[in-house]
């Protein structure tokens, strides 16, 4: 609690002690005062006793002074002879007024004393009750950052210092070395000047004397450092500004100090154990990204190499047919590994999150047209046949990504497609949501492995399509999905394989229109 | 005109090799499965298997297992880059020999002729094993547990002759070191391979064999005995 405002509270309550001392001693006197010939004098000193003790209970010890004081001139003024004279004439009643100061002393004293005990206790109760307060917020699996706010957030709400301020060394390293530089992490209370700052702060290099909480004694607003430190390491600092504190308040401050050293230590921790983890999954995806993309390389590498050495070794031998054949070939496999270098750009896009939908309208016979012409001859249009109902509305679709998800598969379809076979892709309203077009390629090749059948989209999957399928079908299933649709292979087919997938149909323009 | 069993799931490959080994004369047949590769080995009873590890229904080395279950056709193997291990598998399971891809029409015709030229000597012996065999300027006879290059007899300890016997009655084929292991120094040896390479260092010394030529290092596979020099050896491949 402030301490300014436990003195005002203070001030206060002296002022209504004295108020009260005085009413009840006017009352009393009131009353007794038509009485006063017919009482002995010890009956007043007995009831003057009361408004002290009131003016005690209320006010403490001092206010309880004042009270006797004004007892003991009510009395000799009132009830000892002579009347309305400040002036005490027998023996016996100088007996009677120490008496009546002593016991008002004394009741005053314990009165008191039992007040501040009760005072203590409950300033106590309400201390641990903060310090419980404080660990519960710190207890909670926090990201550093938000700790490290919620940590001067704290401090600041219950301090009040002009700033509150949390000082970390810089960098990655686990513990400040000697010379490292400092900076403010996180800070709460009133803006800090660029001087507070900079005078938290070092450069690498420069060293700082960290303040210590001092027992300074008077109730002066000073600036107030405390370490944070975790198995006698300090792991940072805690700076407040223009901050009072009593001594319990220090205690309080050292002690939550230690919490918070105890929070930031563990949630650097955890911090470096998430990015360990997350090291070790980029690192496998890397391994992942390297397995597909050389496997994908290879394959067309293999057979143009074959191909090209074919036509030096076999030269002459070669009929005019098998040379065309094998030219073919080689121009085939070649738009294959650019398409291959595509894939990897796209991925990367994807990757990188730089991936962008334009959609526009489109008919589906253009889509096809153009996916057959991204694959510059790896697919030649005789064999695509394309089936499509006349009234089937026109696609919503970024044609550039869509155009790449219907070349994949139709890559990967001729890749397993027994020579000549024919490549169906159908379209169709989508069953049961008719703002969706199912477009669908279907291959003869050897089809794919029921327990594969999920498996294959996954990034790099050397699946049993040639392997190769699984940059392919990745991307595929990324640019679906950022159009909002779903890519999956139909468990129905008999013979080859048939991948569908649903993209948005135009709602306002009908292809037959 | 040998037959040859063409077994790969990419059709490019597939084209391209049929045209260059049909302009070489072969007859080409061609599978894009293991089963179907299986199937054609009994039916068509091909010269040569040509077979690609990754194949989208049976794993390579399975189908060399089954073809080995009932026919002793030449298996040379067609893998990846850096796949030791499956290489080694595949020789282990009954491959012959192996090439890596990307490779030239060179260096496959020569892996060919090869294992042709060695399953015919051994077909030309028969069934029964041979108490002699002559692998190019090499004479093995088992009976007297001799060995003569060039006629002229060479001086050879038990185990060494054992080895030399046993890669001659496997000449043209690539033997893994634990193939070797195995069958020369018995079940108990499994991946002492330094004692094949020991024994094959003083063999080559003994034969003149300096730089391996005729007892060919294959670099982390094993050794195969050839005939003759080979233009294009295993032991040539580079990183």
């Amino acid at each position: 609690m402030d301490d300014r405002l436990a003195r005002r509270g203070g001030h206060q309550r002296t002022v209504v002690g004295i108020v009260a001392t005085l009413a009840s001693l006017g009352a009393v006197l009131a009353v007794l005062l038509p009485f006063r010939t017919s009482l002995s004098t010890a009956i007043p000193a007995l009831v003057f006793v009361l408004p002290a003790v009131i003016g005690v209970v209320i006010g403490g010890f001092w206010v309880g002074v004042v009270g006797a004081a004004a007892g003991f001139l009510a009395y000799d003024f009132f009830f000892l002879p002579p009347y309305d004279a400040l002036t005490v004439r027998s023996g016996q009643n100088w007996v009677a007024v120490a008496v009546y100061i002593a016991v008002v002393l004394i009741v005053a004293r314990v009165v008191a004393q039992l007040r501040s005990a009760r005072e203590e206790a409950v300033r106590r109760n309400e201390e641990s009750d903060r310090l419980y307060e404080l660990s519960q917020a710190l207890i909670g699996d926090l990201a550093l950052p938000q700790l490290l706010g919620h940590i001067v957030t704290i401090v600041q709400d219950v301090f009040e210092p002009r700033w509150t301020a949390l000082v970390l060394p810089q960098g990655e390293h686990d513990e400040p070395v000697p010379g490292e530089s400092l900076e403010v992490a996180a800070r709460a209370g009133r803006a800090m000047s660029d001087a507070d700052v900079a005078s938290l702060t070092s450069a690498q290099g420069e060293t700082r004397s960290i303040g210590l909480v001092a027992d300074g004694g008077d109730r002066k607003p000073r600036k107030v450092s405390v370490a944070l430190v975790v198995n006698e390491r300090p792991v940072g600092m805690l700076v407040l500004e223009d901050v009072v504190l009593a001594g319990t308040d220090r205690s309080l401050l050292g002690t939550f100090a230690n919490q918070a050293a105890l929070a930031v230590d563990r949630a650097r921790l955890r911090e470096e154990a998430l990015r360990a983890r997350l090291l070790e999954e980029i690192d496998r995806w890397r391994r992942a990204l390297m397995g597909a993309a050389s496997h994908d390389l290879r394959t067309p590498l293999a057979a143009v190499k074959t191909a090209v050495s074919s036509l030096r070794q076999a030269g002459t031998r070669l009929s005019e047919e098998d040379r065309a054949e094998l030219l073919e070939l080689i121009e085939q496999q070649s738009d294959r590994l650019a398409r291959l270098v595509t894939n990897l750009l796209d991925m990367t896009r994807i990757e990188s999150g730089a991936l962008e939908i334009r959609p526009t309208a489109m008919p589906f016979d253009e889509l096809v047209e153009e996916a057959v012409g991204n694959l510059g001859g790896i697919v030649g249009p005789e064999r695509v046949r394309v089936e499509a109902p006349d009234d089937l509305p026109m696609l919503r679709i970024d044609h550039v990504l869509v155009s790449q998800v219907l070349a994949n598969l139709l890559d990967n379809a001729e890749r397993v497609s027994p020579n000549g076979s024919m490549i169906r892709v159908t379209a169709r309203v989508a069953p049961g949501s008719a703002d969706r077009i199912e477009i669908a390629v279907a291959d003869e090749g050897p089809g794919i492995p029921h327990e594969d059948r999920d498996r294959v989209f996954e990034m790099f999957s050397q699946n049993g399509r040639g392997g190769g399928a699984g940059l392919g079908l990745a991307i595929a299933k990324a640019f679906v999905e950022a159009h909002g649709g779903l890519i999956w292979v139909d468990p129905d087919v008999v013979i080859g394989a048939r991948v569908v997938f649903t993209v948005p149909a135009d709602a306002r323009v009908a292809a037959s229109a | 005109m040998p037959k040859v069993l063409l077994v790969d799931d990419d059709a490019s490959l597939l084209k391209a090799l049929r045209i260059g080994l049909t302009a070489r004369g072969d007859e080409v047949i061609t599978a894009y499965t293991g089963a179907e590769a299986v199937n054609q080995v009994a039916l068509a009873a091909p010269d040569l298997v040509i077979l690609d590890l990754g194949l989208p229904d049976i794993d390579g080395i399975e189908v060399c297992r089954r073809i080995r279950a009932f026919s002793g056709v030449p298996i040379v193997v067609l893998s990846a880059y850096g796949d030791e291990r499956r290489k080694v598998e595949a020789l282990d399971s009954g491959a012959d020999d192996f090439v890596t891809k990307p490779f030239g029409m060179a260096e496959l015709e020569a892996r060919l002729r090869v294992a042709l030229r060695h399953a015919a000597s051994r077909r030309a012996e028969g069934s029964e094993p041979s108490p002699e065999l002559d692998v190019g300027r090499l004479h093995v006879d088992l009976v007297h547990h001799m060995a003569a290059l060039d006629g002229e007899p060479l001086p050879l300890t038990a185990k060494e002759f054992e080895l030399l016997a046993y890669l001659a009655r496997h000449a043209g084929k690539v033997c893994t070191h634990h193939m070797i292991l195995k069958d020369v120094w018995g079940p108990g040896y499994g991946i002492e391979s330094n004692y094949v390479r020991v024994y094959t260092h003083r063999l080559r010394k003994k034969l003149g064999d300096d730089n391996g030529t005729m007892l060919k290092t294959v670099p982390g596979i094993g050794y195969q005995l050839v005939g003759e020099g080979n233009p294009s050896a295993h032991s040539t491949t580079k990183r």
